[in-house]
């Protein structure tokens, strides 16, 4: 039996936290944690090291550039790929991803559903 | 020197020696017969008085015909009366000369005046020496009547010449200065009569019609010189004869097509002096195009500062609501993904053979779906999202577009005419975003004729020198076109049923639409506007309500480096 994936999720959004954390695991192929603000979700990932980190752009103590940020200075945490869901970007902006990665990361609009968003993430694993 | 001898002058000399010779002759008479002698003082009494009247009378009253004649008729009644009261005389006779000569002096000839004076002079020399009074002792006395006769006569002469010399240099004089005041003034002016036909005209007038003189255009008509314009022709007429009916003067104003040249005209009765009825009409026309021209310049400014105004307003609204879209899209965007979340959560505890919930689920879907493309509608209004300026071909482009729509223009049975400027034009733009604009318009302009008789999409294209300022042409820096550039202009044109007076203002503003809710978002032309807000380009409208509807889209054609775009 393979190792599943683990996924942090760094979002405000309690509810939709608690959504991804069902619909994954149900999936089976997916351990979630979750954070939902962005001092929680640095920490979380030092200590948990996970495979990919969903990551909300506008949180009330830290926008999302700045947990990214973060994480990417600290060495523990630097190589994990990170996944930005934000509602505030269009199809339009990734339309191509690799322009609209945010340095090493990718972004992904809201609202998504459960199979496109579970494509993401394991095509993201799969290229990196 | 002093002053010049007047006429009133040389009368007031001469009755003044006539005076002084009369006087002697009834002072100093020889005469034996001196009955008279005390009336002879009164006489000269008179006599000094009225020259002093003839020295303070105002001239008004001095040339007056009537005084005139009055004044000659005193001095011929009381010259030769003083002159027998003086008891000099001898003789009657001389009294009846004087009054001949008198009466010749109402002829107002010098020449038929003096022929007189001589005729009855040898007369009455004869007469007396016939009665021997030559030869007499007194003899020098009698004599010397006749020269004094011919002296009054020839004063008299002098008079009557002189007065109607006077006359007529006064009358030439006022001549004259009318003359120079209608020939030097700029207006048109002219007298006609009732049918129009000229009578008089000034030089001016005679010019601007391109006469050579005025007899050219003596006798013609106005009707003659409006040819081409018979309803200025029966204007200009009507006028006359109301001038005529109602003896009032007239304004009005007029183009005259010809030249181009707008008027102002003063229609004014010329009375007959004894009967007060009009005659004739004067007409004096004012050209007054150059302040018809300032008067339309200042509206058109006006117009201009006002659509400057509300497009600066629009913009504002529009940023603001930009703004405003995007929080709103982030607020919505994160409730739907929930929902979504939920309903993939739900769709997997439903046992597959329960349609009924199955179908809820694709309910709440379809309305989650549309809730999130509205937001994206928004949200590519607020933030047009990713493009890239490059000058690229315009007619492809347009063809494009057209091609795009084929379908709708053939099921809707628009006729399309392309009007493109012979050389390929090139614009700065995205093609994405100017695809959009043109995308929209020609879109509007199907739908704005659905219900028309006529349906014709014209197209046109072409390069134009900027001229004139407008909302964002001018000479500012911030300005997306100076003054003396080439911008690239795109006319789209429909025949359909126009925009209402007060929608004009509004249609550039999001969510204004007049289409159903379901047909249209109301998004289209506030995205187009601010597409060429980004292009440094401008978007404008004319629109005739039931006639159609032109849009002006108004292009870089070199790629300008200081715009950037703002979000």
């Amino acid at each position: 039996m393979s190792e599943k994936i683990r996924v942090l999720i760094i979002d405000d959004e309690v509810d939709f936290c608690y959504f991804v954390q069902k619909n994954l695991t149900r999936d089976g192929r997916f351990n979630i944690l979750v954070a939902t603000n962005g001092k929680d979700g640095i920490e979380l990932a030092e200590n948990e090291i996970p495979d990919i980190i969903l990551l909300d752009l506008f949180m009330p103590d830290m926008p999302g550039e700045d947990v990214a940020a973060a994480l990417q200075e600290n060495i523990t945490t630097a190589g994990i790929p990170i996944l930005f869901v934000t509602a505030l970007a269009t199809n339009d902006d990734i339309a191509n991803r690799d322009e609209n990665k945010i340095g090493n990361n990718y972004i992904m609009p809201k609202p998504v559903r459960t199979k496109k968003l579970i494509e993401t993430i394991l095509d993201i694993l799969g290229r990196s | 020197m002093a002053e010049p001898l007047t006429r009133k002058k040389t009368v007031f000399l001469v009755r003044l020696a006539v005076i002084v010779i009369t006087s002697y002759f009834i002072i100093l008479s020889p005469s034996t017969g001196k009955q008279w002698e005390n009336y002879g003082y009164i006489f000269i009494a008179i006599y000094l008085l009225t020259n002093l009247i003839v020295a303070y009378i105002p001239d008004k009253y001095f040339y007056d015909d009537k005084i005139f004649y009055g004044f000659v008729l005193f001095d011929s009644i009381l010259l030769p009366a003083g002159i027998y009261v003086s008891g000099y005389v001898g003789s009657e006779l001389y009294l009846m000369f004087f009054f001949i000569i008198s009466l010749t002096t109402m002829s107002s000839n010098f020449g038929y005046l003096m022929v007189n004076t001589l005729f009855y002079s040898f007369i009455y020399g004869w007469l007396l020496y016939q009665r021997g009074l030559l030869t007499g002792p007194d003899a020098i006395s009698y004599l010397i009547q006749i020269p004094f006769i011919i002296i009054i006569a020839v004063f008299y002469g002098f008079l009557i010449t002189t007065r109607l010399k006077d006359k007529d240099i006064r009358i030439n004089e006022a001549r004259e200065r009318y003359e120079k005041i209608v020939q030097a003034t700029d207006v048109l002016m002219c007298i006609v009569d009732y049918d129009g036909k000229f009578l008089f005209t000034n030089q001016k007038l005679v010019k601007f019609y391109g006469y050579k003189d005025e007899n050219n255009l003596l006798g013609l008509t106005i009707s003659q010189l409006h040819n081409e314009d018979e309803a200025e022709t029966e204007k200009t007429l009507n006028y006359v004869r109301s001038v005529y009916k109602n003896n009032e003067t007239v304004h009005y104003e007029s183009y005259d097509k010809n030249h181009g040249k707008w008027f102002a005209h003063t229609l004014s009765p010329i009375r007959d002096p004894s009967t007060s009825n009009v005659f004739e009409v004067c007409i004096i026309s004012k050209d007054i195009t150059d302040i018809m021209e300032k008067e339309q310049k200042l509206n058109e400014t006006v117009e201009l500062l006002q659509r400057t105004r509300n497009q600066l307003i629009q913009k504002d609204k529009m940023a603001a609501l930009g703004r405003m879209a995007s929080s709103i899209a982030h607020e919505i965007r994160n409730p739907l993904e929930i929902i979504y979340m939920g309903v993939d959560d739900l769709e997997n505890n439903i046992p597959s053979d329960n349609k009924q919930m199955q179908e809820s689920i694709e309910k709440i879907i379809k309305a989650a779906d549309r809730a999130d493309n509205i937001i994206k509608n928004v949200l590519s209004f607020a933030r047009q999202s990713s493009y890239k300026i490059i000058r690229l071909p315009l007619h492809p482009l347009l063809n494009n577009v057209l091609a795009l729509v084929e379908q709708t223009i053939q099921k809707n049975g628009v006729i399309v005419q392309r009007d493109y400027d012979n050389d390929s034009l090139e614009v700065a733009g995205d093609y994405n975003m100017l695809e959009h604009v043109f995308l929209n318009l020609v879109n509007n302009a199907i739908d704005a004729m659905k219900e028309r008789k006529e349906k014709k999409l014209t197209i046109r294209a072409y390069k134009q020198l900027v001229t004139d300022i407008g909302y964002k042409i001018g000479l500012s820096p911030d300005d997306f076109f100076r003054i003396g550039d080439d911008m690239i202009v795109v006319e789209i044109s429909d025949t359909g049923k126009g925009i209402a007076k007060g929608d004009m203002t509004k249609i550039f503003e999001p969510f204004f639409t007049t289409k159903p809710a379901n047909e249209g978002t109301g998004l289209g032309l506030s995205i187009a506007h601010m597409i060429m807000d980004r292009l440094s380009g401008t978007i404008d409208v004319e629109s005739t309500e039931n006639e159609g509807t032109t849009f002006f889209v108004k292009l870089q054609s070199e790629i300008k480096t200081t715009n950037t775009a703002e979000v």
